[in-house]
């Protein structure tokens, strides 16, 4: 049986459903949109359920892509999808709320078991709901009360929908499908006023309220100050991006460090070979590729669920609302491109969050222009290559001014990207930002985990086969070749004068430059060379920009074997190696415009496969990716070009 | 006057809402004439403002606050 779990905003309804279904949880989309659709398992009467939890909502009428799976969920374009059950959880402190919505799902003809969460709290703020009045006048639906953070409850709610299923069982209810137009506004306001005007009898009587003032509390005067909370919310962002960036090194450095040994304990069991070598120099770095990210991804969502779990999020969303909407984002887009900068991927997972389609679709396109961590690396490398070690005035750090400069230009990038797209875009249905603030509470580390664990769960199974299956054929690429041709150039090498002078190390790492150099991957290199020429790259950039697509940060890595600097890892001498790099008519590869051109280079093209597959998966089209493949590739071709030809 | 013109901590009585869809959307969530109000925060700006009614906030843009028609209540702080 299909049960669904319905309820206000901010009522805890993912708290009950985190608490009825445990890890056994699923993620999908419901049918036809994107809207994210949990669904988990739940055991009644020794049979297993399905227990989905749909998009808080305050009426059947949406105002909203994501409101709208809810209708369609119950005037059901789709009949298998439509819910048999339904859980209907209200918050106690706000009654006449969730009795507007159990008025229209009641008339879906949906049964129910109406929960009345957080009594507690109510009973704090001076409410109090007389029980047994409540349950005389609703007298064909089963009302429990929770108070679901702290895991009471439970067992009434369990009996109570073993009950409705044992009776739904023997006597299946009649569907009824009387609706409103969702064109119709005037009768649904009709029907609303309608409505409003039973509960307020009901609430009336069953609800016993003792006057109470508002209550602007001291912590919010601050958090929402014109000034202070801006403050606060900076101090915040630098707290987590501190921990995202410095702590999380610890355990990406140990992912790493493991990888590296596992990969040196394979190679001592295995001959070598091509399978030695497809695990070791393939599948391995793929793997490790993957899971480097997780600790970032995780300390990353880690936070933003506490700032949400507590309802601080609200307030930040609140105050950023107005700095990013001349740019066609909402206040909640901020987060999501701040979660960029550790990673896309998480990001625009993070922007389900946002109601409108339209702001929504430009922060997600926008995303990938915010510098992201394997960007890092790469920018490093060419900063230390090209940008002298001095200071400006006497205190600033050129290169760190560089680096800096970097990201501003990312983050202005997206916002006139955002800017062009809010101009162009057409909202297809006027939407309001309407947003309820919920009361601070003490974040439920059930809840927190449950976040956390199901971002890496997603990142790991979207993503990561996609990062692994790159590596894969960049790696095959890269190791295969015409042998004929391979043969005749090792051939060549080794007979000249140079190589015959090298120690046996040397001459192992000019053979794979030789190797790499005639590899399928460089003859593709080769081949763009008359279209990278322009904005001064070699080949050998070329084929390093061609395996920047697993990640960015292979760049460094690609570079360090064409080079054959030997010792790979070793950065300085990496830096020294590429220094001294100099073209056939003895100029430096490496030139100030040159570095310039590939840092601003960095900063738009769109290299990150995973990152398109997300957003393929996230707007349900190839249309946005191949745009951003296109749009960002121009901007980092014009760029290029303009940093090296001027 | 407008609910955007209220200033941070007055109580109004909602008079009518002038926007279809706005107003539609604010009766169900059982906002409607009559119903009293306390302006909490109002973002720099002219960025969103907070109001409180019965027991929820919740913060909506000026310019839709600007379809609010308010009776400011007298003698309260």
């Amino acid at each position: 049986m299909k049960i669904a779990i319905f309820g206000n905003p901010n009522t805890g309804k993912s708290t009950i459903f985190n608490l009825l279904t445990g890890l056994r949880q699923k993620i999908g989309n419901f049918p036809g949109v994107t809207v994210e659709k949990k669904s988990g398992v739940i055991k009644l009467n020794n049979e297993e359920h399905e227990l989905i939890d749909v998009p808080g909502i305050y009426s059947i009428y949406p105002s909203n892509q994501e409101e709208k799976v809810v209708y369609d969920l119950l005037v059901s374009s789709h009949d298998n999808e439509r819910p048999e059950l339904g859980i209907l959880v209200v918050d106690a402190s706000n009654l006449t709320r969730g009795l507007f919505l159990f008025s229209q799902l009641i008339d879906c003809g949906i049964p129910l078991v109406l929960v009345i969460n957080m009594n507690d709290l109510a009973e704090k703020n001076g409410i109090c709901i007389d029980l047994d009045l409540l349950k005389s006048t609703y007298n064909n639906t089963p009302i429990v009360l929770m108070n679901a953070r702290v895991g009471l409850g439970k067992d009434r709610l369990l009996s109570a929908l073993n009950n409705q299923i044992n009776l739904l069982t023997t006597e299946p209810i009649q569907v009824s499908n009387h609706q409103i137009s969702l064109d119709d506004l005037s009768g649904q306001e009709h029907e609303a006023f309608k409505r409003h005007e039973s509960i307020s009898n009901v609430v009336n009587k069953v609800v016993k309220r003792s006057t109470k003032s508002p209550r602007l509390n001291a912590l919010d005067h601050w958090l929402t100050h014109p000034i202070i909370g801006y403050l606060i919310f900076m101090v915040i962002l630098f707290v987590i991006f501190q921990f995202v960036f410095s702590f999380a090194s610890y355990p990406m450095d140990l992912i790493e460090k493991g990888f590296e040994w596992l990969t040196n304990v394979i190679k001592g069991f295995l001959t070598e070979g091509p399978l030695s070598e497809l695990i070791c120099e393939g599948i391995i770095p793929g793997i490790s590729g993957v899971l480097v990210f997780i600790p970032q991804i995780g300390i990353l969502f880690f936070f933003i669920a506490l700032l949400e779990d507590s309802g601080y999020l609200a307030r930040a969303v609140f105050l950023m609302d107005r700095l990013v909407r001349p740019f066609g984002l909402n206040g909640r887009s901020v987060v999501p491109l701040l979660s960029s900068m550790a990673c896309a991927i998480p990001g625009i997972m993070a922007t389900r969050g946002i109601p409108n389609y339209k702001e929504r679709i430009i922060t997600i396109f926008v995303a990938p222009l915010m510098s992201c961590s394997a960007r890092i690396p790469v920018f490093t490398l060419l900063i230390g290559l090209v940008i002298p070690k001095m200071k400006l005035f006497g205190f600033i750090h050129l290169q760190g001014m560089v680096l800096f400069s970097l990201y501003v230009l990312g983050i202005v990038s997206a916002l006139f990207n955002a800017w062009i797209m809010h101009l162009i875009l057409k909202n297809e249905k006027r939407s309001y930002y309407l947003m309820e603030i919920p009361d601070f509470k003490r974040p439920l580390w059930r809840n927190i985990f449950f976040t956390v664990y199901e971002k890496i769960k997603v990142f790991t199974t979207e993503a990561g086969g996609i990062i692994l299956a790159i590596s894969i054929v960049l790696w095959a690429l890269a190791s295969y070749g015409p042998t004929e041709k391979r043969r005749e150039a090792i051939q060549l090498l080794k007979n000249t004068r140079t190589y015959k002078l090298k120690s046996i190390e040397e001459k192992e790492g000019l053979e794979n430059a030789i190797l790499l150099e005639n590899s399928y991957i460089g003859i593709v290199g080769k081949g763009i060379e008359p279209l990278i020429k322009p904005i001064g790259y070699d080949w050998k950039i070329g084929i390093a920009l061609i395996t920047s697509f697993a990640a960015r940060e292979v760049f460094v890595g690609s570079l360090s074997t064409i080079y054959a600097t030997e010792g790979t890892g070793n950065d300085l001498r990496l830096t020294e190696r590429l220094k001294n790099q100099k073209r056939p008519d003895g100029t430096l590869i490496f030139s100030l415009r040159t570095g310039i051109s590939l840092m601003v280079f960095y900063v738009y093209a769109m290299q990150c496969i995973s990152t398109l597959s997300i957003v393929k998966r996230e707007t349900k089209s190839w249309k946005w990716p191949l745009l951003q493949v296109m749009v960002f590739g121009f901007m980092a071709y014009t760029g290029a070009w303009i940093c090296f030809n001027i | 006057m407008f609910l955007n013109e209220l200033k941070k901590g007055d109580q109004a009585n909602i008079v009518r809402i002038t926007d279809d869809l706005f107003r539609t959307k604010l009766l169900e969530m059982g906002i409607m004439p009559g119903t009293l109000i306390t302006l909490f925060f109002k973002a720099p700006f002219n960025g969103p403002i907070a109001f409180s009614y019965e027991n929820s906030l919740l913060s909506i843009r000026k310019e839709d606050a600007n379809n609010i028609l308010v009776e400011k209540m007298m003698h309260h702080k």
